[in-house]
């Protein structure tokens, strides 16, 4: 299961799996590499309130208040607040991004979803606000556009493709 | 012996007074508000009563009715805490009309006390230091030379009607007086339409320290040393301990000696303290105002003097005379107080709400006061301090490392508290060696905050969370498959029907 989420010092891509015996929780921060942890079960103990587990050899005691979106995690007298993005926010953050991001230099796709329609070529100039291709997620056809007056450097992608969320689609370069 | 006492408080201080009570053998009779009805406070005590609406101005602050409980559970005494009714000349007088002994000192020690400026003159006729200044309006820049050069620089001039750094100056020299003056006056005028300014002396390095005094109905009155409580924000105070490491032991004796002068200038009863601003450059102490109740810092000096103020309170509301003589009095070791409060830690602002894990500090020389447990839901109408911790060691040092032991321990969650914020402070080389003033936490603070937060891992919160989050989501799957949709739902009842 994929997430977005966030706490004081930053966004992060979190994805978790779960095993029979395990589970696996890669953590990637913003501009950063991904990091890959395992729970074991056997070390894991739940009980009402809260529930604990082994990480680097150190127990920890996590309680864990909130739902959907907004959690407060405690423990050792430090908390964190943690806000999850779910679909619907990352859809929506996506939309008034124009659907992507990634700066002036290139577009990124801002979710997982599959590319339906490529409206430009290497080369092409494109003016603001101008579409570039159509991006299918949440069962919803995105169109995204350039933010600026843009030449188009590179297409990472093609038609029919699917792509996760953080994809590079769109390289460009200055007018 | 009283047969039974009425408290006139709620939380730790309620449970503190029970807990003496109950050492003396008097039955202890506990009252709550509308919203304190789960309070610790009124599970502890023998008998409990509600007194009125969560509001304090409707139940902790109704005088009538608590007299009236007080009198119809025939209670013969009430203790009021601190805060509240406890400095509240008109309750005291209430008990007294209701033939009730009232725990503290008498309305007319509350009354010498309660007014700033009254106290101010009876402190200098009592000759204990108060700040040297002009004690009025300052007319002419001339008038303030001269003022400045008997009380000696850095003086600070002031416009009587300033604030928030308007219409202040600090002056450390002869040359700079007149301009300062001339300041003032204007910024007075133009702020606050009003040109009056007056003169103190300047206190460069200001520290909280107070001392702790004891009276009987028979006259005595012994200090039990000081308490610093320098570790504030906005006037709250957060930590304290005792004795302070700033004060020279000759100095030490001084404000002891001044302390019990002005408590019998006014022939005080009962528990007190003297508040002192003390300069860490001069060693100076001068008077600031007396608190006229039991302090919620009072542990420290009951574990330092190894004493029982709450149960000497009792003593001396039944006429004995007090039970220790000043030479009786020393000091142990050291020992510090660290307040938790449901609180943001970096916003100070109050967290009241569930409490859903608790387990408080054990092991040797921890105290812990608190009205926490599993399960309490901390109200928003009151006070946002649940417990305080306290600590003895042999040495600051070890009484220092075992607060930190002892707040690693303290497992709290659900709502937000202090308690990193303390460890923080305890860490601080300014707090370490002993130099903190009142200005601790604006001015030497913020370079340690991002420590706060620092001690686990973000991953691990963050693992946490993803973990809940994820059962979260996948029992909503499930469920969401047993409810269907609304399309299956309407199948159903067509096939239902034929």
């Amino acid at each position: 299961m994929y997430f977005e989420a966030e706490i004081k010092n930053g966004r992060y891509k979190v994805d978790v799996t779960e095993g029979r015996h395990q589970w696996k929780i890669s953590i990637q921060k913003e501009n950063e590499s991904w990091v890959h942890h395992e729970i074991l079960k056997s070390d894991y103990r739940r009980s009402e309130s809260y529930f604990s587990f082994l990480f680097k050899g150190v127990s920890y005691m996590m309680d864990v208040v909130g739902k959907d979106t907004q959690y407060t995690v405690f423990t050792r007298n430090s908390f964190r607040n943690v806000k999850i993005f779910n679909d619907e926010m990352l859809l929506h953050e996506s939309l008034k991004r124009g659907g992507g991001f990634g700066g002036d230099m290139e577009l990124k796709s801002g979710m997982p979803g599959k590319i339906i329609e490529i409206f430009v070529k290497v080369g092409d100039v494109i003016k603001a606000n101008k579409p570039l291709l159509i991006m299918e997620a949440m069962k919803m056809e995105n169109e995204m556009r350039a933010t600026a007056d843009v030449k188009i450097k590179e297409i990472c992608i093609k038609q029919g493709d699917s792509v996760e969320s953080g994809a590079l689609l769109l390289k460009f370069e200055k007018p | 012996m009283f047969k039974k006492i009425l408290i006139a408080n709620r939380g730790e201080i309620s449970l503190r007074v029970t807990r003496a009570c109950r050492e003396l053998g008097i039955r202890s009779v506990a009252v709550f508000s509308d919203a304190d009805r789960e309070s610790l406070h009124v599970f502890l005590a023998d008998e409990a009563y509600n007194i009125g609406p969560a509001p304090s101005k409707e139940s902790y602050l109704n005088i009538p009715k608590i007299i009236e409980v007080a009198k119809q559970c025939g209670a013969e005494a009430i203790h009021p805490g601190y805060g509240f009714l406890s400095e509240n000349t008109n309750f005291a007088r209430a008990c007294k009309a209701a033939g009730i002994v009232f725990i503290g000192p008498t309305p007319e020690n509350i009354e010498a006390m309660g007014d700033k400026l009254s106290a101010k003159a009876l402190m200098k006729k009592a000759k204990v230091p108060t700040v040297p200044g002009s004690d009025g309006p300052v007319e002419t820049a001339a008038e303030a030379l001269s003022i400045a050069k008997k009380i000696g620089f850095p003086i600070i001039i002031k416009a009587s009607a300033g604030g928030g750094g308007k219409g202040m100056r600090v002056v450390r020299q002869e040359s700079e007086v007149e301009s300062a003056f001339r300041a003032c006056q204007s910024e007075g005028l133009n702020y606050f339409a009003d040109k009056t300014v007056y003169i103190e002396k300047f206190i460069n390095d200001p520290k909280h320290i107070e001392i702790q005094v004891f009276g009987d109905t028979h006259g005595n009155v012994v200090h039990l040393f000081e308490r610093e409580c320098s570790v504030q924000r906005r006037h709250q105070k957060l930590i304290e301990e005792a004795p302070s490491p700033s004060v020279p032991q000759e100095v030490r004796l001084k404000m002891g000696d001044s302390a019990v002068r002005a408590a019998k200038q006014i022939n005080y009863v009962g528990a007190g303290t003297i508040e002192f601003i003390f300069d860490n450059t001069t060693k100076e102490f001068f008077f600031m105002e007396m608190n006229t109740r039991l302090q919620v810092e009072h542990p420290i000096t009951e574990i330092t003097t190894r004493t029982d103020l709450v149960k000497e309170q009792i003593y001396v509301a039944l006429g004995r005379p007090l039970s220790f003589k000043q030479s009786d009095i020393k000091q142990y070791g050291h020992a510090i107080e660290v307040r938790v409060c449901a609180e943001d830690p970096e916003t100070y602002k109050p967290s009241p709400g569930l409490i859903r894990a608790c387990r408080h500090p054990q092991g040797p020389f921890v105290r812990v006061d608190s009205y926490a447990y599993p399960g309490y839901e901390v109200p928003i109408y009151y006070d946002p301090m649940i417990a305080k911790v306290i600590t003895w060691g042999e040495t600051r040092d070890e009484a220092i490392e075992r607060m930190q032991r002892a707040l690693t321990e303290f497992i709290l969650s659900g709502i937000k508290s202090n308690i990193a914020l303390h460890r923080t402070i305890l860490k601080h080389p300014k707090f370490r060696d002993g130099s903190y003033t009142t200005q601790f936490l604006e001015k030497n603070f913020e370079l340690m905050e991002p420590e706060l937060f620092a001690e686990v891992d973000d991953h691990v919160f963050l693992i946490a969370a993803a973990i809940t989050a994820y059962n979260d989501r996948r029992s909503k799957d499930v469920s969401g498959l047993n409810i269907s949709s609304s399309w299956k739902k309407i199948g159903r009842k067509m096939m239902l029907r034929t």
